[in-house]
This record gives structure tokens, C-alpha cells and sequence, in this order.
């Protein structure tokens, strides 16, 4: 089945990229700048009382880089950073965060963070790889189109599981978009889809339970199987090799036993309401009338929670995944988490209001600069960049943006383009971008490999050939186009000089312009080599 | 031979004060390295066999049953003991084997298989648990090493790239990768590209850059990097430096000749076998040579056997399998002979295993199918004490019938042969302290010397 499945694959041509459109807005949210204003209201009252003093606001560079990165998953280009650096406008910081949020790079960048968290399944086993193409641009729809939060949960819990489903993982119509893959990944075993739907969906970790009752977490093995037993109608086939197609469903099955045991546990929800089955409603669909109610006490805390995390590295409540119950939970600010939980809730679950929001609080705009503790988002952190981000910025950085492609299918071709490659290498990462470390592999890589050694190399970068060539260009100027494509920002003053000393020795060589050149190339490399660069800051 | 028998060579002073200062962790590592430095470095390698191996064509035959197939077993050097026919060389040194026939896991994917091997753990939950190689490795590296504790050559780690990676313990313990496998590579290449595939990537600077300017560039990044450190202390940073100061010393470093395998002889190199996984071992000794405490050598094709799965012999197994003990048996004899030779087989502890075995019963296309139920491992060299076999399945090969072992007393087996608690705990980034075995594993008594 797996050889099946890859040379299936195989013969399927490169899919183009999905760039949907998105309509235009006019410019920031009220409701959105008003909620920014009471999460820095919350969060000064907490400094207040706890005697913190939060850090300096970011500059224009800190912050623009950041939201970026955040937002559109890659640096902005030179173009990009010297229009928002010459931008004088009182509000250009949430004029930018709205333009981002339109674009098509935000949909896309969205797509690769909610896949990893809703199928990482297709990152850890080949066999699933697959299923991501008709996820992802099935995701990508609903980013780009905004479709509400609470739609996109309701469509993956109660998508149709029929023939149907298996025609469309293996049919013509693989590229359709659909979330049907999210049920071949978790091969459409209940207690999967259980776990994977509490973590995403309920911010809690219940599958520690799934065998006894855990001693760290507060989670019975009956409050476990209680929600499994909303899945327990479907069934899948394995053909062998561990691949597992849905065959059918009994849509009102409400019980499951638990495997290996006499017992049989009824359908239930983690809080301990009881299910009010509706006439005709499936059990799946009960799940998701009870999941996406503005009333549920997860579902809006955890979506705006993992919002959060997105933005400053730690979550108003941390795991963001054991949100409840668990033995190392942490909640740092309970009555603002409940606060955003309800104006999401009320804005009809839209993702986007609540980016706005939170990215136009003063805190997200707060520097990175600083030593020691940062309590209650009092300082950005350091955020290691995603192999992703990485690649992304480093294309923009040496002016490449045709290498973005997106191949849904470069696994299957050895990863031959240049992006799949240096992620093979680089790795993709997914632990907590806070926790970030380098390896010696992606150390060198990033020193010495292919794409970077082409992307600062004189004679084969584009967008160094086009400084290098530029005769009214004053070394000044390339230095700080160089700075602006690489660190979105202008040199300080100290920089500049070192710079030019740094390119000037090369006048004393034998071969003056060849090594002027090289030089000019070394200041570019190094800058991609940089701490600097390597973080979200 | 030329080698010159050191140990790991020294940082200059500088980079190595720097590295020791760099935070706390890594000063805890010195200390503990520091401590143990009196006795003989212990090191480990690992043959993994991907795909599944088929026990009863290897280490458990069954000739003359219906299950058993046309495979016939031979004598080893231990009384008592047949291995399949296909082992001549290696059945020299089976006073040196623990062969485990008593192997009983639950998982027969291949994805779930190799995390349940490679990491003692139940694949699905929440925590990222290392595999063995980082977390032996983390254990017996050396703060003074230019070489990073754990090195993988030719994995094929695309059916569950996490089985492979470093999990809690973050990329300063991630295995250093040279030959990359995947399907669409050739799994048995020429001897010319063996050579640079078991070289570390992108360790030379790229054409064009001389040594020189490789030096000055650096030199000018971390004058320009210097700013933004200091304003943004902390451990981010910090591990970003290391990994460059590393990456940096692996590139100057004498010990990275370890790759060059022109250094060897032609007659040892013959020995080992003309082909990745062959030289693949002739590495791992050159590596545990200078002091790398882990090593995994994987063998996933031979010629004429499908790259990259190999040992997942759903048809015509018995062909597959021999075409894969004839680059096998070569390379793993070779390799204790040449470790004992220098004196490093009993501080080296090898182990042989893939992520499950293969079904007793033969199907419609000659071949075996996944089978977790009953199947073998083997233990060798340091700390082991071979010519004996644990365990026995019944004569169908369906069950076992004595002694079963799971995959954490494997592992923890491992961890006392290599001189380690399998109950030392690391930090998980989670909260709870993980030891680096489960604490339900029994280790096998008997195989420890």
C-alpha cells in the first residue's frame, strides 16, 4: 500500500500554487484597535500590581520585521521595509498589520502553521505526505476567503465520510480542496481523532488517559473514550502496511468499548455535560454544535490562546495544547485570556479581528532588547524562525522570490526544488519557537550550502549583480540596501563604518575590484549568517 | 597504517572557554565528562535495518518446517547455535553475539515501528522523546570533542523523520547525517560516490571562497553579530553561536579526516564490501576510533534489492534477504574483527535490529509480511556476553515460548552495555523529567558481562 501510495503520487504533476485573492480592506478595525486597548489596559494593571516594568517600545525595523514574519511568514522585501520606514502616519503600524492580514502570504503562511498543528502526521510519515494536498489548499481557502474559525472546526468534524471521500484522496480530483485527509491521517480510529481534535480544538491533552486513569492529569480513561465515542460509528480498512481508508459510517453511534477491555462508555463531553442528541443529528454533527458554541468553555480560549502564542512565543496559558488538567499547566493571565475568548466568540469567530487585535496591542510592539526574565509579555522574546520563515526570508532577502514555490508533491521528487531541499536539511521544525537551537547541520548549511552560497555569490545573485552594477550608488547606499534586504532595517552608525572599513581594506589588494566585490558579497553573507537573522526578535 | 591513536584532539583554548561559559547546561556536561574521563571511552553503533528484517531467515531458522522456507541453517563457533546459511563469516564470532530471539512489540508500521524501536516509546503522545543515538550519545559525549556525539550514516528517515531526531533534547544532540537515503536516490551506488556521499555536507567552504576570506567573513559576522547579542542575552542566542562556533571547528578540525576513507587500505576496504553500508561500518570504526559515542550505520539496499525499504520483503523474500546478508555478513564480521583488532570491541557495543520482523508464514508471492509478534535482535562486542541466545519461539515461529523481551528492555540492556543508568533523567522542556528508558524496563540480565 505504501508503494501504492508513493507511486501513485508519483505520476502527479507539480500543483500550481493557490493564490487566491483576497478582498481588499480599507484599512485597521475599530473593534480590533479597541480590543488592542484593553489588552494593554489588562496588562499594565498586572505590571502595575506585580511591580514589572515592561520594556521600551520596538522601532519601526523591530517591528516590521516582526509582524512580517508573523503574519506573512517571510521579511519584508527592500521595496516593502522602505515604504513602511518612510511612512509617517500616526497609524502605520495598524494600517500595516491590515494590509497583511488581506494579503495572499497570510493564508499561505496560516496554512503551514494550522497543518502542522491539525495533521503533523503528514511531517513525520511519509505515507501521509499525500494527504496535505487537498488539506492544505482546502486551508488556504478558508484563510484566504476568512471563512470563521468556528466553520472551518464545524467542516473537519462533520465532513461526509463515504465512498466519496475515498475518490477524492485517490481519485482525479486529489488537488480539490477538502479536509477529508485530516481522517486518513488520523486512520480513522476514534480514540485518534479524539485526542487530535481535543488538543487542536480544546486546547487539552486527554490521550494521556487513553489507557488508564493518568496520576499527573485530572483526565479519567472513561472522559477519554466519552469523546472518542463521538467518532465511534466510523470504521477503516488497513490494506496492509499501516494505511487505513474509511469505509463506511453508522452516523448515530453514541457508545464505544474501550480495547482490550469488557467496557463500554458513552458518548460524552470532556466538561461532563451530557449530549441533547438531536432527531437526524449524527453524533459527529452533536460534537460540533457543542464544540463551536460561543458557550463552550475551550473552544474560543484555546483558538485565542494559540493566537496568542503565535504572536509572543508563550500563551496566556501554557501548554497551549493542556490548557486544563494537566500537572504543569500555567496560566499567566486567566481574566484577559477570557476577555479575547469573548470578543472572538462575539466577532463570529474571526481569526483575523483577533490578529489585529492582539498584534495592535502595545505589548506585541514592545523590543526584544533586554537580559534576564520577561514576566507577563512584559519583552518580546527571541523566536527561532521555522525552516519555512527561513527559506522564505532568505528568497526575499537575496531577491529571489521565484524560488517560493510550493510543491505539495516535491517529497515524492526527492525534494528537488530548491525549497524542499533545504527544508529536507534544514529540518521542519515544530517544537516551541522560544526553545529554539541550531544544529552543526543547519550551521553549515546555512555557511557553506548551495542556496545561500549562490545567493550571495557576486556574480550569480540577482539582487547583489543589480547593487554591484548600480554606478550612482554610494557605498553607503549598497551597505544599507544591503542591511534593509537582509535585517529590514538601517545601519546604525557604528555599523556603517565598519562595513566600509571592512569593503575599504580590499583598495590595497592587488586585484582592487575583484576584492571589492567579494568583500561587498561578504558583507551580505554575513549578515544572512547573523544571529540577527536567524530570529524573530 | 598511519593512524595515530588519540583520542578526541582538543579545541584551541579559546573556542573551547567560550563554548564551556556559553551557559549552564553546557558546563554541567563538562563536569560530568570530567568525572568519568579515567575510564576508556564507551561507544555503541547501531545497524539498523530498515524495513523489517525477517528473523527466520537470519538469526531464528526454522529449516525443514513449513514456515522455515528453503533457508538452511549452519553451525557457529558456539556449540548449540545455528544461524541461517547466510552468515558464514559472521558465525566465526558468536562467542561475541546475544542473539534475542524473543522480541514481542506491538507495532507493525513501519513509522510507528521505528519511533517504538529507535525511541523505547510508544509513538502518538504529546512529548518528543530522543532516539537512542541522541540520547546514548548526549550521555557519553565529551565537552571537549570536535566531533558531535552521534553521527548517522545513509538513514532513510523519511517514514517518520521524528524516530530519527534528537525530540526534547534539541538539535545540539541531533545526529550528524552524511549519505542521506531516500527512495528516489540510488541506493547502491559506484565506489567513487560512496566515497563523497559519507562525507559531512557542506563542510568546505563553496568553490571560490578561499580559506582566507572563509576566516575573515566569519571573523567580520561576529563583530557584526556582537551588538545584537549583547542587547538580547539569553540561551536563544547562545545556542545559535555554539552551533556556528561547532560547525566552525568541525571545518577546521583534523578529526573530521575520520571521513576520508582513502586513508584505509584497499585490501580492509574490500573486506568491508564495496558498497554504502559496508563502508558505511568501515566509518562507524574510524568514528568510535576517535571517539564518537554513537554511531548508526543503516542497511536499506543492496544490489538488486528495491533502495530504501529494503528488508520490507513482502515478495520474493528469500531472494531479497540473501542478496542482503551477502552485503550483511562482510561488513558486520569485518567490523568486529577489525574493532577487536584495535583493541575497541570491548568498549563497543553493537546492536542489530530494524523496526519489527516478518511474518512465520510465507504468502502467495514468496514473501513475508509485517510481524511484531515474534521476532529477534542482536546484541555484540562491549559489555555483552555473547555465544548465547535468549528466548525461543515455537517451532511454527509464531509465538514466543520463553522469556519474551519489549523494546525497553532492549534498550535498557543497551544502556548498562555502554556503562549508563537507564534510569538517568533528563529535562524534557516540559515540566517533567524523562528518564532515558521507561522505568517499566527489565534489562537482560544474562547478556551483561
Amino acid at each position: 500500500m505504501l508503494r501504492m501510495a508513493l507511486a501513485w503520487a508519483a505520476v502527479l504533476v507539480w500543483m500550481p500554487r493557490m493564490e487566491a485573492a483576497a478582498p481588499a480592506r480599507s484599512g485597521p478595525n475599530p473593534d480590533a484597535v479597541a480590543l488592542a486597548a484593553r489588552i494593554d489596559k489588562a496588562l499594565d494593571a498586572a505590571w502595575k500590581a506585580r511591580k514589572i516594568t515592561p520594556a521600551e517600545p520596538a522601532t519601526d525595523g523591530e517591528f516590521l520585521r516582526r509582524v512580517y514574519l508573523d503574519l506573512a511568514g517571510r521579511i519584508p522585501t527592500v521595496a516593502e521595509a522602505r515604504t513602511f520606514l518612510a511612512d509617517t502616519r500616526p497609524d502605520r503600524r495598524q494600517r500595516l498589520i491590515a494590509d497583511l492580514l488581506s494579503r495572499a502570504s497570510y493564508a499561505r503562511h496560516m496554512t503551514t502553521v494550522w497543518r502542522r498543528l491539525l495533521m503533523p502526521e503528514a511531517d513525520s510519515n511519509i505515507q501521509f505526505a499525500f494527504l496535505t494536498v487537498g488539506f492544505d489548499s482546502w486551508l488556504r481557502k478558508q484563510f484566504a476567503e476568512n471563512i470563521g474559525y468556528d466553520k472551518m472546526a464545524r467542516e473537519i468534524l462533520t465532513v461526509a465520510i463515504d465512498q466519496r471521500a475515498q475518490q477524492q484522496i485517490f481519485g482525479n480530483d486529489i488537488t480539490k480542496p477538502t479536509p477529508i485527509g485530516y481522517y486518513f491521517a488520523k486512520e480513522v480510529k476514534p480514540e485518534n481523532l479524539a485526542a487530535g481534535s481535543a488538543r487542536v480544538f480544546l486546547g487539552l491533552r486527554l490521550e494521556c488517559a487513553q489507557c488508564h486513569d493518568h496520576p499527573f492529569a485530572s483526565w479519567t480513561r472513561d472522559q477519554f473514550w466519552g469523546l472518542a465515542a463521538f467518532y465511534a460509528g466510523l470504521s477503516g480498512r488497513d490494506n496492509g502496511g499501516g494505511f487505513v481508508t474509511p469505509e463506511r459510517e453508522v452516523g448515530d453511534r453514541r457508545e464505544i468499548s474501550i480495547p482490550g477491555t469488557e467496557r463500554v462508555v458513552q458518548a460524552s463531553f470532556p466538561d461532563g455535560g451530557e449530549p441533547v442528541w438531536k432527531f437526524k443529528a449524527g453524533s459527529r454533527q452533536t460534537l460540533a454544535d457543542w464544540m463551536t458554541d460561543k458557550k463552550n468553555p475551550y473552544f474560543a480560549r484555546a483558538a485565542v490562546n494559540r493566537v496568542w502564542a503565535h504572536l509572543f512565543g508563550i500563551g496566556l496559558v501554557e501548554p497551549v495544547d493542556e490548557m486544563a488538567g494537566g500537572q504543569d499547566t500555567k496560566v499567566y493571565h486567566a481574566e484577559l485570556l477570557d476577555e479575547l475568548a469573548k470578543a472572538f466568540a462575539d466577532h463570529n469567530f474571526d481569526l483575523r479581528f483577533i490578529f489585529e487585535a492582539i498584534a495592535g496591542s502595545k505589548a506585541y510592539q514592545l523590543t526584544s532588547r533586554g537580559a534576564g526574565p520577561a514576566p507577563l509579555y512584559s519583552r518580546q522574546l527571541l523566536r527561532g524562525l521555522t525552516g519555512e520563515q527561513l527559506f522564505d526570508s532568505l528568497a526575499v532577502a537575496t531577491g529571489q522570490p521565484n524560488v517560493l514555490g510550493d510543491d505539495p508533491f516535491a517529497i515524492y521528487f526527492g525534494n528537488q526544488d530548491a525549497r524542499g531541499q533545504f527544508l529536507t536539511k534544514y529540518g521542519r521544525q515544530s517544537g516551541k519557537p522560544s526553545d529554539h537551537e541550531t544544529s552543526i547541520i543547519q550551521a553549515l548549511l546555512l555557511m557553506n550550502g548551495e542556496f545561500v552560497d549562490g545567493a550571495t555569490h557576486p556574480s550569480k545573485s540577482e539582487l547583489l549583480g543589480a547593487l554591484l552594477e548600480a554606478p550612482f550608488l554610494a557605498e553607503k547606499s549598497r551597505i544599507e540596501a544591503i542591511y534593509l534586504a537582509t535585517l529590514s532595517r538601517m545601519p546604525t552608525e557604528r555599523e556603517l563604518e565598519k562595513a566600509d572599513s571592512f569593503i575599504g581594506r580590499a583598495a590595497a589588494a592587488t586585484d582592487a575590484q575583484q576584492t571589492r566585490t567579494e568583500a561587498i558579497a561578504d558583507v551580505f553573507w554575513a549578515l544572512i549568517n547573523s544571529t540577527e537573522f536567524a530570529f524573530n526578535h | 597504517m598511519s593512524f595515530e591513536p588519540s583520542r578526541r584532539a582538543f579545541l584551541r583554548t579559546g573556542a573551547a572557554s567560550a563554548a564551556v561559559t556559553m551557559s549552564g547546561w553546557f558546563g554541567n556536561l563538562a563536569r560530568a565528562a570530567t568525572q568519568g574521563s579515567a575510564k576508556p571511552p564507551r561507544a555503541c553503533i547501531l545497524l539498523w535495518m530498515n524495513g523489517g528484517p525477517s528473523q527466520m531467515d537470519t538469526f531464528d531458522p526454522k529449516p525443514g518446517t513449513d514456515n522455515g522456507g528453503p533457508i538452511k541453517g549452519i553451525d557457529t563457533r558456539t556449540p548449540g547455535i545455528r544461524i541461517a546459511e547466510h552468515f558464514p563469516k559472521l558465525a566465526h564470532f558468536s562467542d561475541r553475539l546475544a542473539i534475542i530471539r524473543s522480541m514481542s512489540t506491538k507495532e507493525a508500521d513501519h513509522s510507528r515501528g521505528a519511533y517504538l524501536l529507535r525511541t523505547g516509546r510508544v509513538p502518538g503522545g504529546p512529548v518528543r522523546y530522543p532516539g537512542v543515538g541522541s540520547f546514548v550519545g548526549k550521555e557519553l559525549d565529551q565537552p571537549d570533542a570536535e566531533l558531535p556525539c552521534v553521527v548517522s550514516v545513509a538513514p532513510f528517515r523519511l517514514l517518520n523523520p521524528d524516530a530519527y531526531g534528537p525530540g526534547f533534547l534539541g538539535p545540539r544532540f541531533a545526529p550528524l547525517v552524511v549519505a542521506e537515503n531516500n527512495i528516489y536516490a540510488n541506493g547502491n551506488p559506484n565506489a567513487q560516490d560512496i566515497d563523497k556521499m559519507l562525507k559531512v555536507q557542506d563542510l568546505d567552504l563553496p568553490a571560490g571562497v578561499s580559506a582566507n576570506r572563509g576566516v575573515e567573513r566569519a571573523a567580520f559576522r561576529d563583530e557584526a553579530d556582537s551588538e545584537f547579542l549583547a542587547d538580547h542575552p539569553g540561551r536563544a542566542g547562545d545556542s545559535h553561536r555554539t552551533a556556528y562556533r561547532r560547525a566552525e571547528v568541525l571545518m577546521r578540525s583534523k578529526a573530521v579526516k575520520a571521513f576520508d576513507l582513502n586513508e584505509e587500505t584497499d585490501a580492509l576496504r574490500d573486506k568491508y564490501g564495496r558498497n554504502l553500508f559496508g563502508q558505511g561500518c568501515l566509518l562507524a570504526r574510524r568514528l568510535v576510533e576517535r571517539g564518537v559515542p554513537f554511531v548508526e550505520v543503516t542497511l536499506s539496499s543492496a544490489p538488486g534489492v528495491f533502495g530504501g525499504i529494503g528488508w520490507d520483503t513482502h515478495g520474493e523474500n528469500f531472494e531479497q534477504v540473501k542478496k542482503l546478508c551477502a552485503v550483511l555478513d562482510p561488513a558486520w564480521s569485518t567490523l568486529m574483527d577489525d574493532l577487536s583488532a584495535r583493541g575497541l570491541l570491548d568498549t563497543t557495543t553493537i546492536i542489530w535490529m530494524g523496526e519489527f520482523g516478518r511474518t512465520p508464514r510465507i504468502n502467495q508471492s514468496k514473501g513475508r509480511d509485517h510481524w511484531a509478534n515474534s521476532w529477534s535482535t542482536v546484541l555484540a562486542g562491549g559489555g555483552i556476553k555473547g555465544g548465547q541466545v535468549v528466548g525461543a519461539t515455537t517451532a511454527d515461529g509464531m509465538q514466543v515460548k520463553d522469556r519474551p523481551v519489549a523494546v525497553p528492555d532492549l534498550l535498557a540492556t543497551l544502556v548498562k552495555a555502554v556503562g549508563l543508568d537507564p534510569m538517568k533523567q533528563n529535562d524534557s522542556l516540559i515540566g517533567r523529567p524523562i528518564r532515558l528508558v521507561e522505568p517499566t524496563a527489565a534489562p537482560i540480565k544474562e547478556v551483561l558481562a
